[in-house]
């Protein structure tokens, strides 16, 4: 029934004091500041000369038109001319019809010289501090594939060492690929050549891929990344090596920009071991096909059921039994019996 | 006098609200700062709190600042696509008071003992150990320097190396010809044209093929990847995101790239590379 009509701030029961004044004043003053402190990120996000609503409303890769791709494309130039103060060479490459990749690694050869690692950080303009790589080079005790017993840490004057192999981990580009399905925006999908790619302005950052990727492949930028502008590599595409903002997910995407134009990936043209293979497995005659058929092949965690793109294989050095290093090894491992015990029968089927 | 008349409606539903709020908690009554009853004490504490707090986020940096270092770097000449690329590879030569000559220049006229095993006088910087293949002419014509020989006595050139090999390393030439062993450059279609497959020495001395020893390139030292076992051992806790660097210094370390030592020639692996 009532109808209250603003009177002015003394209106009320409590006429104005001087306690009053001064408390309101104070619980004003309060307000005012935490509403300044909470919108105070703003205020980096406008003096960022990244930002623009351009990029903020841009679609997604897959709804964009032609003419929108080249609005976006420009856009990029634009951000890395301003940035880097070269002009790049960015452009929107699609897969090859016909063509699925497939990658392929010798354990027998590599060395763990970390070669890879290097040309993969400077074709695709990972962040030089904080460091980002997309490989990471297992050593692991001889005799066995349990991940758990590698490291990436080793530091030896030499490489490789007699007990350890290596093992270079980096994306599957599984054909199953858990990171694709929880991430809640689809701003990860996997192309028709196999490769699973990120559209860099669609992703939130909310790292559910890099939680789902059982081979620890994925890679968040935590903070701005910093390239110096004389090692931009300036050959670049929409979804492989352009510049990526801080707050979303990069990976390996075996060098699309390189490998989608019959070209090789970095990492296998920097190996001085030969240890990398990367080709067509639709293919029969190409190198990946022919290791697949006659080699000893591997994936990592098969039981996870990603079904990888990445294969490893070992040569076969010695005929079976004659290996000098496999009984030495087997021993140490307690896998072989002493000639004079009898058979394990521990076994239980 | 009007003015109270209009508001006295008002006074009884505020003595409504009044009983409401003491049903429920004080911490309304507190938050309203036109209710009497509340202690002011706390109303002066809080406010100037939220001043300071307010004051404190707008002055500060809003985000943590993660410290930055020396950006990380490869020497320069470390990632070479071929890895002992030997010029004039096809093309024996020696070079003798500041000339090229061809080897048969010299050659024709002096005559070598095809078999025996003698110290040498020329040459003395090949250091021949490639197993029980430890004479000369097995694999040099010994008529011609500038030819190989086959067992059988047939001669090859020097871009034939892959034949002259396959006499013996039979299961690694079948993977090369099939392209599972080996490297090959350009494109990975080989219709494309455009593919090229490095031979035996590209990669191998042939006088001492096993593959030398390598530095390698620093481990990583990224944000999630960095060294935590370091930071364990100078007893702190676990930091995911910080980097570590091995002095125990703490956080925001630069790349060391001479932690294996001499980087002068950083592609070099450990002896043995320099082919004759």
């Amino acid at each position: 029934m009532t109808t209250r009509i603003w009177d002015g701030p003394s209106a009320g029961d409590a006429p104005t004091t001087r306690r009053s004044f001064l408390r309101n004043s104070v619980a004003a003053a309060g307000g005012i500041t935490a509403l300044a402190a909470a919108l105070s990120p703003l205020r980096e996000l406008a003096g960022q000369a990244d930002f623009s609503v351009a990029q903020f409303l841009q679609k997604h890769y897959k709804e964009m038109s032609a003419q929108e791709m080249e609005a976006a494309l420009e856009r990029i130039r634009s951000e890395v001319e301003r940035r880097y103060e070269i002009r790049p060479h960015v452009r929107d490459i699609r897969p090859q019809a016909g063509v699925e990749f497939v990658y392929a690694l010798n354990l027998s050869r590599c060395i763990g010289c970390r070669r890879c690692v290097y040309a993969c950080v400077e074709e695709n303009n990972q962040s030089r501090e904080p460091q980002i790589q997309y490989i990471r080079v297992l050593e692991m005790p001889r005799g066995t594939l349990d991940l758990e017993k590698g490291n990436h840490h080793y530091d030896r004057p030499t490489v490789p060492d007699a007990s350890h192999f290596y093992l270079p981990v980096q994306c599957h580009q599984c054909a199953n690929p858990p990171c694709v399905k929880v991430c809640p925006v689809e701003a990860t999908w996997q192309e028709p050549d196999g490769i699973t790619v990120i559209d860099y302005d669609w992703c939130i950052g909310c790292r559910y891929c890099e939680a789902a990727c059982p081979y620890w492949a994925r890679r968040f930028n935590f903070a701005e990344p910093s390239v110096p502008a004389d090692q931009i590599n300036p050959e670049m595409s929409y979804l492989s090596n352009r510049p990526r903002p801080k707050g979303v997910m990069e990976k390996c995407h075996f060098c699309l920009h390189r490998t989608r134009e019959g070209r090789l990936p970095a990492c296998l043209e920097a190996c001085p071991t030969g240890a990398r293979k990367f080709g067509n497995v639709l293919d029969p005659d190409s190198e990946v096909s022919q290791i697949l058929k006659t080699k000893r092949v591997l994936v990592l965690k098969e039981e996870v059921g990603t079904l990888p793109r990445f294969f490893y294989y070992f040569d076969e050095r010695y005929p079976r039994g004659l290996d000098p290093d496999a009984a030495p090894i087997a021993e140490s491992l307690g896998h072989l019996p002493a000639p004079d015990d009898p058979a394990p029968t521990e076994h239980h089927s | 006098m009007g003015r109270d008349d209009a508001w006295e409606p008002e006074r009884i539903e505020e003595g409504d609200g009044e009983s409401r709020g003491d049903r429920s908690t004080s911490v309304a009554s507190l938050a309203s700062p036109s209710s009497p009853p509340t202690a002011p004490w706390l109303v002066w504490l809080i406010g100037p709190l939220f001043v300071a707090l307010g004051a404190w986020f707008v002055t500060a940096s809003p985000l943590p600042e993660i410290p930055l270092g020396t950006p990380a770097s490869v020497p320069p000449g470390s990632l070479n696509p071929v890895p002992f690329a030997r010029p004039g590879a096809d093309l024996p030569e020696v070079v003798i008071g500041g000339y090229d000559h061809r080897c048969n220049e010299c050659h024709r006229f002096f005559d070598s003992p095809p078999i025996e095993r003698r110290t040498l006088t020329q040459h003395t910087d090949i250091e021949l150990e490639h197993g029980l293949n430890n004479r000369c002419f097995n694999c040099h014509d010994v008529r011609n320097r500038e030819l190989l020989v086959l067992y059988d006595g047939t001669r090859l050139s020097f871009d034939q190396v892959p034949r002259l090999c396959a006499q013996c390393h039979g299961t690694v030439y079948r993977d090369w010809q099939r392209g599972t062993h080996g490297k090959t450059l350009g494109s990975w279609d080989a219709e494309s044209g455009r593919q090229r497959r490095l031979g035996c020495n590209d990669c191998h001395n042939p006088h001492a093929p096993a593959y030398p020893p390598f530095r390698p390139l620093p481990a990583p030292d990224t944000l999630r990847m960095g060294n935590q076992s370091i930071a364990h051992a100078h007893g702190a806790r676990h930091e995911p995101l910080r980097r570590w660097s091995s002095d125990g210094a703490g956080h925001g370390g630069s790349v060391r790239h001479d932690r294996t030592g001499d980087h002068a020639d950083p592609n070099a692996p450990l002896g043995g590379k320099e082919h004759p």
